[in-house]
């Protein structure tokens, strides 16, 4: 039986993941924070990326695959250690795969390495640069592991490697950048601003990382959903009420607001809110037949406050 | 809170309504018969993919229309030799305030046969500006990147450029009816695309807000790529950016057609472009001589 070890394991999506593997793999898990009730034929080790232990983890289980979701994306953490995790992690990590015989990888980065700009074109592709640190330079580190893990597929050829990139997820259970958003009592957006946003349903991500592991995928792929609406119809369908305030206001409010830890993101993630950021994901369906299977409608009527 | 969703706006927008002349309902009502025959790819919530959502495009039309048969008294000349499928619309740029886009776009709509819903290329600003921007991408517009361009085209769209760009449109008035030196991009764009070209001229647009000076500089400050002096603005403040109610007349050229390879040299590509450029000028220079007057 064919044995994976996915990274994060005890995060929402590595749960969901763990899930849908498990009837047909053996599934192992390493993640910092435990995972208590995980089903049973799921081990799950507390261990550390960056730390022996976890190559002690590759070394005697020797899995066939990973899939890598050990990432810290909220700025709940202190800068340095996030950096640590993700960059780090991600390169000891990619050490271990090739040392220990890793015959396939599979690394979630996401589509905000592309950047919130003025000037990006509507669905780009995976060619486009990942420009996210010019504007928003406190996700640079995620910027940096897409890049590692983008030229590990070239390096590696040995090893089967996918980066996949997906659009803002949301679902019943997992706590994205943007189901956080969405879940403020009330919701800021910038005044004179509604940029198309595009979504996918958490069990659709689910799928296709799976998709990706079982067809063998390689290369880089943005991985999209049903669809795009401007960002107010989204607060407004997952039940949210907006507060509109004037960009002069909102910027140095939330700057300030952050320092104090009173609000959850950046500056630099302010963009998003202003400009569109839409993926194409026409390689990703040339490459696997999978298609999403919840629609814009049913995305946003799963998602819980 | 959406204000257009509440009851009392609703019941003012009906009492508003019914009070409006008869002309006015008409051309609503022409509006929405006229949209309804356009297909469009809109999702669930009435929006297309990039942002286009039918219902504000009819709301945004009215006014436009209003302009085009009262205000500006719009002609139009050879639109039935605009092809129904993929085509670029090319045109001068003048006026300070791009009604001109505003007016060919309405042509396209009141007008062609099938009508069109023509998506305008903006300038890389235009998203930074706050309303401007949705108002734009709800109505067609999208940031004029190749790419977006490319998209365009390859599903059918009509899509209109404006190869002057800034040049254009900010120009004083001792320049009407001089073409300013055309971009190159919309020429590779077309051979890339295998798109006819409908070379466009518009008279009028050059009389509407004579221009006496362009401040650049000044205009920086407010974060726009001009600031133009006329003999309105900013003399009588907002009021100043209101046109001259010119006549306009909109002349649109026989189709044409070029072969090639998209990453030629400037060079070349500037030869077509010249092609079209020489085919404007000729439209302009007919248009006006044989038009009874700038404001008749």
């Amino acid at each position: 039986m064919e044995k994976v070890l996915i990274t994060g394991i005890s995060g929402a999506q590595g749960r969901l993941l763990a899930r849908r593997l498990a009837a047909k793999c053996a599934v192992l898990g390493a993640d910092r924070h435990p995972w208590p009730m995980h089903p049973p034929g799921v081990e799950v080790h507390p261990v550390d990326l960056r730390k022996k232990r976890f190559e002690n983890l590759l070394r005697t289980e020797r899995p066939d695959a990973v899939v890598h979701l050990g990432f810290i994306r909220h700025f709940r953490t202190d800068p340095g250690v996030r950096h640590d995790v993700n960059v780090l992690g991600t390169k000891q990590l990619l050490d271990h795969c090739t040392r220990y015989g890793v015959e396939r990888l599979v690394v979630v980065s996401s589509g905000y390495v592309y950047g919130a700009f003025p000037e990006n074109p509507y669905y780009m592709d995976e060619d486009r640069p990942l420009s996210a640190s010019r504007s928003y330079p406190e996700i640079r580190d995620l910027v940096e592991v897409d890049a590692l893990a983008s030229a590990f597929i070239w390096r590696h050829p040995e090893i089967r490697t996918s980066v996949l990139r997906p659009v803002n997820v949301l679902g019943p259970t997992v706590h994205s950048m943007i189901a956080e958003y969405l879940r403020l009592s009330r919701v800021p957006t910038m005044m004179g601003f509604n940029p198309m946003m595009q979504f996918i349903h958490e069990d659709d991500l689910t799928e296709a990382i799976a998709r990706t592991l079982e067809d063998r995928l390689r290369g880089v792929f943005n991985v999209v959903g049903s669809g795009a609406v401007p960002l107010h119809t989204a607060i407004r369908e997952t039940g949210g009420r907006k507060l509109s305030l004037p960009e002069p206001l909102f910027r140095p409010l939330f700057d300030r607001l952050f320092g104090l830890g009173l609000w959850p993101y950046p500056a630099g993630a302010l963009d998003f809110l202003k400009y569109p950021v839409t993926l194409s994901g026409r390689r990703f369906r040339e490459a696997c037949d999978v298609r999403p299977e919840y629609g814009l409608e049913e995305i946003f009527s799963s998602f819980r406050r | 809170m959406d204000i257009t969703r509440s009851g009392w706006f609703r019941a003012a927008r009906d009492l508003f309504g019914s009070m409006l002349p008869l002309s006015i309902r008409d051309i609503e009502e022409e509006i929405a018969e006229r949209l309804a025959r356009i297909p469009t790819k809109t999702n669930e919530y009435g929006y297309d993919p990039h942002g286009l959502h039918v219902a504000s495009v009819r709301r945004a039309m009215l006014p436009s229309a209003l302009l085009y048969r009262y205000y500006f008294r719009v002609e139009s000349f050879g639109i039935e030799g605009v092809p129904p499928d993929r085509v670029l619309l090319i045109a001068n740029h003048a006026g300070q305030l791009p009604f001109d886009a505003a007016m060919l776009a309405a042509a396209m709509l009141l007008e062609a046969e099938p009508p069109r819903v023509a998506r305008g290329m903006g300038e890389y600003w235009i998203p930074q500006l706050p309303w401007v921007s949705v108002v734009a991408a709800r109505t067609g517009a999208l940031v004029g990147t190749p790419e977006n361009c490319v998209a365009m085209l390859e599903a059918g769209e009509c899509v209109m450029v404006f190869p002057e760009g800034v040049r254009g449109i900010n120009k004083p008035f001792s320049k009407r009816y001089e073409l300013q030196r055309f971009g190159l991009g919309f020429m590779r764009l077309a051979l890339e695309t295998r798109t006819p070209i409908v070379p466009v001229a518009i008279v009028g647009s050059e009389e509407q807000q004579p221009g006496l000076a362009n401040l650049p500089r000044l205009g920086k400050v407010f974060g726009m790529p001009a600031f133009p002096i006329t003999l309105t603005f900013p003399w009588l403040g907002p009021l100043g950016i209101l046109p001259l109610p010119v006549k306009y007349r909109i002349h649109f050229g026989k189709p044409l057609r070029f072969d090639g390879d998209p990453s030629e040299e400037d060079a070349d590509i500037e030869r077509r472009v010249e092609v079209v450029t020489r085919a404007i000028a000729d439209l302009l220079e007919r248009g006006r001589h044989d038009r009874s007057g700038i404001f008749t």
